[in-house]
């Protein structure tokens, strides 16, 4: 791929991007949230069109208009988020859309089908039966289904995208031990990650992105951790993850014996000024935690109390009458009006302050937001602008803003700091810091390691519904969380 | 460099919506040139007032739709409302019920068939499109047989009034679509409810997420459209003195044209109330102007299709080339 280049409104996503993939290698693409690393590999699947630069494979320059010209070309992608049918077998995901027809009348081959599924799992070594209904699988083995999808018709270039973000570490395990028999039948695998110690287990070369620009292709071997982190964020780790010493008060909020949908029992105090860290992987419960907290999911049992007074939450409207603020963990389906202005949702949370009686006083609304846009430094032409065209930092401060000016005292940040921008991330992590000190406390959920490690006070780590551990940052490491988190 | 980009983003985006409404302002304005020219009787002060008398019931339905649309949601069941209101109204007469309280009768029941479309969508949470294609058969079948399916005479100076009176000789429909327009365009753009209207439709999530009572919200809204369509019944009743259960047939596809038309997304989040109005005068217009023309009814159907399906694609080809 040659100076790929690509635009969304507002936003350069790729500037000028060069990789190149040698036969039966293994390229570790690294970069933060927001570097570009989807976007690329979304133009070479032919999901997204790149707006200048070519692609060559095999000294053959290509186009590719949609996913399946990609797919003819021999590209796969196993991307982050599972694409399988959950209530088909493992045999019509693998060969869902490819199914074979006998000869002698057009009707699907099962036969061959099935022994097909049996060859090709049997060459991950996997030993799952062709005629299990996804659904009865584990996620690590739903996985194995994708790649064996992927390299069902020839595949010369598999992408995997984050692959390990639902993964225990023996599932992790087994999945390099499948990455280097491909890699042995001369396939060429592209791995996306930002978790450094997997690109130093699994790849040749590393390629690392920063804020859509390339920064470096280097041989992992003659690499070492510091390098790669300089290369990835542009700074140094401590200037990253900034974090200030807040004194901590008294209990602000307290969660008893919690049961909701996703959540089997979870107990936990927030103490004022403080930032409480809850990491889990994925389908952990985290995100059913944070419905029920703010009252968007139902909640079966337990009690929730703030300032020793016990509350019922059971809509988001009351949670955000108990000051209950909600940083959602997707900004653009749950956290923002995308099609309305940067004002506007400034103040969703809070029409009834936006004036006496029934009608908005736009003076007053535009005040409120100017004084937010400023003293969060929200980069945006105007207070009117589409918040659309924000990049992704900038849309997450407006989710922010709305809650201060809300007035919450506890906010719930959901992976606050997903898809956006280095410089954007530290901004983020230091209003954080300036919430607790003016006396609010800060739930931030998270699975990105090395954020939880230095920006919280406390870390939580949830598994299965439940809370499993509880960590000072003294004590807490990448492993310990990792391997509480596996805990079933 | 980015602020340079954004800068003329936002020029753009100006430009795109003031054009969109200045082109259905100007579509509007090149027809009734065209007709005065064509026609010596379409300039009369008697055409203009009977056609905006004969708009005015459609433009207050359409008005409190437009609300309904932009939070996402639609409401067939207006033409049966329509309906089963007119024959109500002329059997109440009949029975010799004061016209007053007619009217408020009617209202209340307009008020309690929205109540009854706000439950079905909002607490029961059928889509609205089925649910009101039901009701709408409903209301429409209860019409007919209140009435026996006749017509019945419906003569009170109240009614009377409603639709054929006169204040300071302007047309008493056309004073009340005046003030519902009025009234729906400070609650679209001036008000706090209004306002959740909008942020409904372009994202339920993120409303209920910053703790809007959405379904509350909508469920209200119907209300207000069960009601509107009353009032429209009422007109149309007075304007044409009977009240006959197939009143408002075929409506709610040429008001939903014309809130279409002025630039109301079917999806909701996107629309204006003086769209929607822009939107009744070119449909309203463009019928009066061709039947005077002497063009033959089918013929205006044809023209009334083809000028919706024109503006909306308009608006898909501008959006598209925006976003490029």
């Amino acid at each position: 791929m040659e100076k790929i280049n690509k635009t969304f409104p507002g936003v350069v996503a790729l500037d000028d991007v060069s990789i190149d993939l040698r036969k039966g290698e293994v390229l570790g693409i690294l970069g933060e949230n927001g570097a570009g690393k989807s976007t690329l590999i979304k133009i070479l699947a032919g999901t997204y069109q790149k707006n200048s630069g070519k692609i060559e494979i095999d000294g053959k320059v290509v186009e590719f208009k949609n996913p399946a010209e990609a797919m003819s070309e021999g590209i796969r992608v196993i991307y982050q988020e599972l694409n399988t049918l959950e209530n088909l077998t493992v045999a019509e995901n693998i060969f869902l859309g490819e199914q074979e027809l006998k000869k002698s009348f057009p009707i699907i081959n099962w036969r061959k089908m099935i022994k097909e599924s049996r060859r090709i799992l049997g060459q991950l070594k996997m030993d799952i039966n062709p005629n299990t209904v996804m659904e009865d699988l584990a996620v690590s083995e739903k996985q194995v289904v994708e790649i064996a999808k992927a390299i069902s018709k020839r595949a010369k270039i598999l992408v995997m995208d984050e692959p390990t973000a639902a993964l225990s570490e023996e599932d992790k395990d087994s999945l390099f031990e499948i990455i280097k028999t491909l890699k042995d039948s001369g396939v060429s695998i592209i791995y996306i990650s930002h978790r450094l110690k997997e690109m130093f287990e699994i790849t040749d070369r590393i390629t690392v992105l920063r804020d859509g620009r390339k920064i470096d292709t280097v041989e992992t071997k003659k690499s070492n951790d510091n390098q790669l982190v300089t290369m990835m964020v542009g700074r140094d780790i401590s200037e990253m993850y900034p974090k200030r010493k807040v004194p901590i008060g008294e209990v602000l909020m307290k969660v008893k014996n919690l049961k909701a949908e996703g959540i089997k029992d979870v107990s936990f105090e927030l103490r004022r000024g403080e930032i409480l860290g809850i990491f889990g992987l994925l389908g952990s419960g985290k995100t059913h935690l944070v419905k029920a907290l703010f009252g968007a999911n139902p909640i079966t049992g337990g009690e929730v109390y703030l300032n020793d007074e016990k509350v019922s939450i059971k809509k988001p409207w009351q949670a955000r009458d108990n000051s209950i603020g909600l940083v959602p963990v997707d900004r653009k389906m749950e956290g923002l009006a995308l099609m309305l202005g940067v004002k506007e949702n400034i103040t969703l949370a809070n029409i009834k302050d936006l004036g006496k009686g029934f009608l908005i006083k736009k003076s007053l609304e535009a005040e409120k937001a100017k004084k937010w846009i400023s003293s969060l430094g929200i980069s945006t032409p105007s207070i009117n602008q589409e918040v659309n065209s924000l990049s992704g930092g900038n849309q997450q401060k407006v989710v922010l803003a709305r809650w201060l000016e809300t007035g919450s005292k506890v906010i719930i940040l959901n992976e606050p700091t997903r898809g956006i921008d280095v410089g954007s991330k530290v901004e983020i992590y230091k209003l954080m810091q300036d919430l607790c000190e003016k006396g609010a406390a800060v739930i931030m959920i998270s699975s990105e390691l090395p954020e939880i490690l230095s920006i919280s006070d406390r870390i939580l780590v949830i598994s299965a519904g439940k809370i499993n551990c509880e960590f000072g940052t003294d004590e807490a490491t990448e492993e310990k969380l990792m391997q509480t988190a596996c805990i079933r | 460099m980015a602020d340079d980009r954004e800068g003329t983003a936002v020029k753009k985006q100006k430009k795109f919506f003031i054009s969109n409404t200045i082109t259905l302002v100007m579509v509007l304005i090149a027809m009734f040139i065209f007709f005065s020219l064509a026609s010596r009787h379409f300039l009369s002060t008697y055409n203009i007032l009977s056609m905006v008398s004969n708009l005015s019931f459609m433009g207050i339905v359409a008005a409190v739709l437009t609300m309904v649309m932009i939070s996402g949601e639609i409401d067939f069941s207006i033409g049966g409302n329509i309906g089963l209101t007119s024959v109500v109204a002329a059997i109440l007469i009949e029975g010799g019920v004061p016209g007053i309280l007619v009217v408020a009768i009617c209202l209340v029941m307009g008020c309690a068939i929205g109540v009854f479309n706000g439950f079905l969508v909002t607490v029961v949470g059928v889509n609205s499109i089925i649910a009101t294609v039901g009701t709408m058969s409903v209301w429409r079948g209860l019409a007919y047989t209140f009435s026996d399916g006749r017509s019945v005479l419906a003569i009170d100076p109240v009614i009377d009034f409603l639709g054929r009176g006169s204040v300071f000789n302007i047309p008493f429909p056309i004073i009340l679509f005046v003030i519902v327009f009025a009234i729906s365009y400070v609650v679209m753009n001036l008000s706090k409810w209004g306002r959740k209207i909008y942020s409904i439709g372009v994202n339920p999530m993120a409303s209920f997420l910053s703790g809007i009572n959405v379904k509350q919200v909508k469920f209200l809204a119907f209300v207000f459209c069960g009601l509107a369509a009353a009032l429209g019944g009422l007109i149309l009743t007075s304007l044409s003195m009977v009240g006959m259960p197939q009143h408002g047939q075929g409506l709610e596809l040429t008001i939903i044209s014309a809130i279409l038309l002025g630039g109301t997304a079917l999806g909701g989040g996107k629309g204006q109330i003086l769209g929607t109005l822009t939107g009744i005068l070119i449909l309203s217009v463009l019928y009066n102007g061709l039947t005077m023309l002497d063009v033959y009814y089918y013929h205006v159907q044809i023209a009334q299709g083809a000028v919706l399906i024109a503006v909306v694609a308009t608006y898909e080809v501008r959006q598209k080339r925006l976003q490029q």
